[in-house]
């Protein structure tokens, strides 16, 4: 038996009757590529520019590379990347100068939040809002107690330890999971009843949304200790997460504000007429609703956050840029593309997180806008 | 308002006098007890140290509120030269998303997939240490039509050099502006009569043309290349390697998200409005200058703003690269000199409200300008 012919099959390749694949290519081309004088010469000017860039890339990065070995001696030169840098240095990148022997605890620590995170982007996965409240309060807590240690026998690790790619995700998980709570209320107060609530709510927000996350890190370290009473001496990653906490949950509430302005109004009305007082109300149907909705907007807060971290090296927290840059200027590797190499496996690994993050983000937006349009 | 309500205000003024004398208690304590005296005579003392890059005639000498004023002004060229970039890249980059040339879409979509998903500090890196340190020395650089010089040491232009002051030249500019401005005016109100539209070859034109040249005869206007010299290249522009890999990360950075709104703007247009356009008779160029750009545009200004707030507050990573701007030369270099925390930090939060809140009038009030305004 043969399969019939597939006449209105939605591919790209438009098939007609009586043509050959070739043929149909040949007709794709010139329909796609070189469809008049200002089409070719643009065809010809990018294909000459991807020449140009993407081939001597590919050469430097893969083909000419040096990939054995993992000391110096094994990158004569800077004509290609040097590979044996990274692999000398990925575990730094990755923990930091967390303790070698302790470094299991990391492995545990994220281990378990992605076991906690997972179900949430599971989509049949019925009990998402109970699991919240156990990863904004219980996971943090297991976290620090695993990761700076202390108490249960396990060895006291410095923050100052803590870095790499470690101190990123860690920076921003915590920052997503403690700037939510502070987020709902912002944006509830920002749309209270309440004038003066309402006022300080709008000020506060805007106040540190026009300011750059480097100065509100500065404000943290510099002016924190001298808002404290005396004898209250914090930690300089605390502060810093305490900063990046205030600005996320400004950026936040604006991204709530804006579910909040979507919900109709009959929602509202709706749980009043059942009797529910504002916070129930406020928790049980409006909420719920607004959060779905600004989940694609929250998610691509969180790759903002994501890639914001990178700040923390200029106060002196080394995440996995500041890592690479401080692996970079060591002098046993500084004649070799070294720094280029690291530069660019940074750039690979964060591209990697926030591309799929964003890829998330754009199938949430879709999932939504068909709910609303069915 | 119901009395509840008033209740509620008076414990929320009560709570944040109560958290704010905390505060103000406790830092006055922590600054007498560190010694510092809260004044802000520090601004008047000598700087004692050396801007790499100045707008303004600085030297050690001066005062550190003119080392701040020189500071905000490199910070204000940092942001103008980047949002100016990022726009005309971004716009090409959105106009290229939506070419019918399959290869040119490609192209422009890898582009701003593989840029905006890397952190824009990262690449100024990148092009910090890597691309710019791997320029040629001094004495191999790479030139251009013999006045352009690009080294590891910077870009070097030429500079204009008008004999008599600037003020001629400001002063042809502003009157050629207000030619423009009232040629326009003029056109606008005789179009519906003559049926002719301003296009910029009318003979008009001259006529700012004319006042711009003879600003330029009266200033005396010379142009200076830069020298070869022992030491480098002297006279002309010099843009450090800072401010260059700054421009360059920053823009490359926001245009992909420009990109993305200029598409969005561009795509947001119902296909009626060409179709319309082509059954006028109106040529491609006429339907995208005149139908298509301004109604693009309400739906772009938005969420631009934005993009430029955003672009404006990350001219503060120029502190990783030490190149001298606010955060650089105040919260770095001031605050370890003076050690006045309060009010270097108060300042530099002051200048970046301030302006974050210009940026965003001003595109608040270009965008109620343009706006739709429907008959009522």
């Amino acid at each position: 038996m043969t399969m019939p012919v597939e006449t209105n099959s939605p591919s790209s390749f438009p098939r007609r009757r009586g043509r050959t694949l070739f043929q149909g290519c040949l007709s794709w081309i010139r329909e796609n590529l070189f469809s008049s004088p200002l089409n070719v010469a643009l065809t010809l000017a990018c294909g000459y520019l991807v020449a140009i860039t993407f081939i001597p890339l590919v050469n430097w990065l893969i083909i000419d590379a040096y990939w054995a070995g993992t000391t110096p001696q094994d990158c004569p030169d800077k004509t290609a990347a040097c590979w044996p840098f990274i692999r000398a240095r990925f575990d730094q990148f990755m923990y930091g100068l967390y303790p070698v022997e302790e470094r299991w605890r990391v492995n545990l620590g994220i281990g378990l939040a992605i076991l906690f995170t997972l179900p949430l982007f599971l989509p049949r996965f019925p009990h998402k809002l109970r699991l919240l409240p156990l990863l904004i309060v219980i996971y943090p807590l297991i976290g620090i107690g695993l990761f700076s240690g202390g108490q249960f026998g396990l060895a006291y690790v410095d923050t100052g330890k803590w870095g790499g790619f470690f101190l990123t995700i860690v920076t921003a998980v915590f920052v997503l999971s403690t700037s939510l709570p502070f987020a709902v209320l912002l944006a509830l107060g920002r749309r209270s009843s309440i004038p003066l609530l309402r006022v300080c709510c709008a000020t506060w927000i805007e106040l540190w949304r026009s300011v750059p996350a480097l100065v509100v890190l500065f404000v943290a370290i510099i002016m924190f200790p001298l808002f404290m009473p005396e004898g209250l001496e914090t930690d300089k990653l605390l502060r810093a997460l305490i900063a990046l906490t205030l600005l996320m949950s400004c950026y936040m509430a604006e991204a709530l504000r804006g579910a909040l302005q979507s919900i109709p109004k009959g929602q509202y009305e709706a749980a009043e007429a059942l009797g529910l007082g504002y916070w129930q109300r406020t928790f049980s149907v409006i909420l719920p609703q607004a959060i779905t909705v600004a989940l694609p907007q929250i998610t691509s807060n969180f790759i903002g956050l994501f890639k914001e971290t990178t700040v923390l090296l200029i106060i002196g927290l080394f995440d996995l840029l500041g890592m690479v840059q401080n692996a970079a200027s060591d002098p046993a590797w500084l004649s070799q593309g070294a720094s280029a190499t690291g530069y660019l496996f940074a750039a690979l690994f964060f591209w990697m997180f926030c591309f799929s993050l964003s890829r998330y983000s754009a199938y949430l937006e879709k999932k939504s806008s068909l709910y609303k349009n069915v | 308002m119901m009395k509840r309500d008033i209740v509620y205000q008076v414990v929320l003024l009560a709570i944040i006098a109560g958290v704010a004398a905390l505060i103000i208690s406790a830092t006055q304590t922590n600054l007498a007890r560190l010694n510092v005296d809260s004044s802000i005579d520090f601004l008047w003392k000598r700087a004692g140290f050396e801007i790499g890059q100045k707008l303004i005639p600085y030297s050690a000498d001066s005062t550190i509120a003119h080392a701040f004023i020189v500071a905000l002004l490199n910070t204000l060229l940092l942001a103008c030269t980047a949002i100016v970039c990022a726009s005309f890249l971004g716009s090409i980059i959105g106009l290229a998303r939506l070419s019918d040339n399959w290869l040119v879409a490609r192209l422009a979509a890898v582009y701003i997939e593989i840029f905006r998903n890397i952190p824009s500090l990262l690449q100024i890196f990148f092009w910090y240490f890597v691309a710019l340190r791997a320029l040629p020395r001094t004495d191999e650089s790479i030139e251009f039509f013999n006045c352009v010089f690009l080294n590891n040491r910077g870009l070097f232009l030429p500079a204009i050099n008008p004999e008599q002051g600037w003020s001629w030249l400001a002063a042809a500019l502003i009157f050629a502006w207000a030619a423009v401005y009232f040629l326009k005016k003029r056109e606008r109100r005789q179009s519906p009569e003559s049926g002719k539209t301003w296009t910029p070859g009318s003979w008009s034109l001259l006529i700012p043309a004319v006042i711009v040249s003879a600003g330029i005869l009266l200033a005396d206007v010379s142009v200076q290349t830069p020298q070869e010299t022992r030491f480098g290249y002297s006279g002309g522009i010099v843009l450090m390697p800072e401010f260059l890999s700054l421009v360059v990360g920053l823009s490359m950075y926001n245009a992909t998200y420009i990109g993305e709104i200029v598409r969005s703007g561009f795509t947001s247009i119902p296909r009626g409005q060409t179709e319309a356009a082509d059954s006028l008779g109106l040529p491609r160029h006429l339907t995208i200058r005149l139908v298509l750009f301004p109604q693009a545009l309400r739906v772009i200004i938005p969420p631009l703003t934005t993009v430029y707030l955003n672009l404006f507050k990350s001219t503060s990573l120029a502190a990783a690269i030490a190149y001298p701007e606010v955060v650089s030369v105040f919260v770095g270099t001031v605050n370890n000199l003076v050690g006045q925390p309060v009010f270097i930090m108060a300042m530099t939060m002051v200048v970046y409200v301030f302006i974050s809140l210009c940026i965003a009038l001003f595109l608040n009030w270009h965008n109620r300008k343009i706006a739709l305004t429907v008959a009522s």
